[in-house]
């Protein structure tokens, strides 16, 4: 699905062309994968795309049909209610259903120049996760040293110059806003840090491999405001350099940090659109229920 | 106004939410009033009539800054969004028209006041029949304006957009009357000045009763036709009947 389309008829917008009786089929990308228009809407790359992605936890489909493009260096806020499927679906990205017994995938989902099929059949999980990398709801910093949190995916990638590990580790540090906090005890527990600075911590320990996708599942739900907005402070900076997808339950957080937003109910993608758009003039009456607190 | 079918989980907001519709609609109510009761108090001499005006005009005023506080919490402590932002947004608009449409009704009725105690030579004859008319059409306008932000029915923009056109015209008819009246009687120049004021005061209602229909399609659609000269063809393409 493309950014102003949602899985309803709309009369107030034209159907896709792609869309064949209210649902879409394998969407046309809005650009070439790698090439840059120059219109304002179109002027984006895309990262990745769902295609007809279908997971399933044993018998139960969990996601149906998903179709969306994720935008190349720009935020993407997956919205919707407990259930929906939000955090199933960002975890699509990353394999980490794959811990899990008994699940499968259906369709595809492209990461793009390479045109490589995550979840596909003989794609390694673990390579995967080096190139999408993921912070979770709670910090889960491991009880190691500030410094060794940071160089354990750099050691995990084969990098063994201390040199180049102690470079990439200050540089992820920096990146994530944390560096001046922590520099002077490198060598403490990261676990002896305070809940947002774990979090930071945890966003630096993904950035060390310089993932091309960057998760969050709800990054913020166990801090407090200040902290809370430090990371949407972070996730704006990060913007530039890496293509986020976040997932929120918090409205105002999605409102607050993202480029696009996709609305989620009972594992259907219902709508996406521009953030801005969708917070103030969605084209589907579920969305509007939903942001606007209706919703149940 | 209608919305959502289910109510806001929050019962307080949803009471919040109609509170500010049922207010706005009341101080419509009174401004349409205002402007009925200045044009009779200017057409008939009717000087009780243009007293009661004067006198709720501070009501009119009331409305408007607690209208405008309660949009102002509701934006801090609710922080709206999509059809509820745009509500709150478009009723914050409307009463800044209502209330200078308020103004201008005190303006018709301290005219009306200086008539009928023959301060004033009163509205020049010649324009009593386009006066009237454009009385008529300015109140209708304004009566159908604040009828549509209570319903928040978008397709009347057309029809307040339509009464407005007929208005400007009727003003600018009655303005090459009053110049060439003005040329051959200089003797009547000042009811002729204090005429144009009240005509160019029904003009300006008929103004401000266009620019609500325009807050109501924002309010439907999310379309923002104020200056697009779309309020003619407003894109009203649903309504919250």
């Amino acid at each position: 699905m493309q950014p102003g389309t949602s899985t309803q008829e709309n009369p107030a917008r034209p159907v896709p062309t792609h869309a064949v009786e209210g649902r879409l089929t394998t969407p046309r990308p809005s650009v070439e994968v790698g090439k840059r228009s120059t219109g304002d809407e179109q002027s984006l790359v895309i990262k990745s795309r769902a295609e007809g992605l279908s997971f399933y936890y044993g018998n139960v489909r969990a996601l149906k049909d998903l179709n969306i493009e994720i935008r190349e260096k720009r935020v993407t806020a997956l919205i919707g209610p407990s259930g929906c499927g939000k955090t199933t679906f960002l975890r699509c990205f990353n394999r980490m259903h794959d811990l899990t017994p008994g699940t499968r995938y259906e369709g595809r989902i492209m990461l793009y120049p390479d045109s490589l099929d995550l979840v596909g059949r003989g794609v390694d999980a673990i390579e995967v996760r080096m190139r999408i990398g993921m912070v979770f709801q709670k910090p889960n910093p491991f009880p190691k040293s500030i410094f060794e949190n940071v160089a354990y995916g750099l050691k995990v990638r084969g990098v063994r110059s201390n040199a180049r590990i102690e470079e990439q580790v200050e540089q992820a540090l920096r990146r994530a806003a944390i560096w001046d906090e922590v520099k002077d005890r490198l060598d403490n527990s990261g676990l002896s840090l305070s809940g947002g600075q774990q979090q930071r911590l945890c966003i630096a320990r993904a950035l060390a491999t310089n993932p091309e996708i960057l998760l969050f599942d709800e990054p913020t739900s166990a801090l407090d405001p200040i902290a809370t907005a430090r990371i949407e402070e972070l996730i704006d900076e990060l913007r530039d350099q890496v293509t986020v997808i976040i997932v929120t339950h918090n409205m105002q957080q999605a409102a607050r940090v993202s480029d696009y937003t996709a609305f989620m109910y009972l594992g259907e993608l219902i709508e996406f659109d521009n953030t801005s758009k969708l917070f103030t003039n969605p084209s589907q009456k579920a969305t509007e229920d939903y942001i606007t607190g209706r919703y149940g | 106004m209608k919305e959502g079918s289910e109510g806001h989980t929050f019962k307080a907001y949803d009471g919040a939410l109609s509170d500010l519709r049922v207010r706005a609609q009341q101080m419509g109510t009174l401004v349409a009033q205002q402007v009925e009761t200045a044009v009779r108090a200017l057409l008939n001499a009717d000087g009780e009539a243009a007293e009661s005006v004067l006198t709720r005009e501070h009501r009119v005023n009331a409305y408007q800054t607690e209208i405008e506080a309660e949009s102002f919490r509701l934006l801090a402590q609710r922080a709206p969004v999509a059809s509820d932002l745009r509500m709150v947004l478009a009723i914050s608009r409307a009463v800044t028209d209502l209330e200078r449409a308020g103004d201008e009704a005190k303006k018709i009725a301290r005219f009306a006041l200086a008539s009928a105690s023959r301060a004033s030579g009163g509205p020049s004859r010649v324009v009593r029949k386009p006066l009237r008319h454009m009385a008529e059409l300015a109140c209708e306008s304004m009566r159908v304006a604040i009828a549509a932000l209570d319903r928040g029915d978008a397709q009347v923009a057309h029809d307040v957009a339509r009464l407005d056109r007929e208005i400007d015209q009727e003003f600018e008819a009655a303005l090459r009357q009053l110049v060439t009246v003005a040329m051959e009687k200089t003797r009547l120049l000042r009811p002729i000045f204090d005429t144009v004021f009240a005509l160019k005061s029904l003009e300006r209602i008929g103004d401000h009763a266009k620019n609500v229909a325009e807050h109501v399609v924002f309010l439907v659609s999310g379309a923002d036709v104020r200056h697009s000269g779309a309020g003619r063809d407003a894109p009203a393409r649903e309504s919250q009947h």
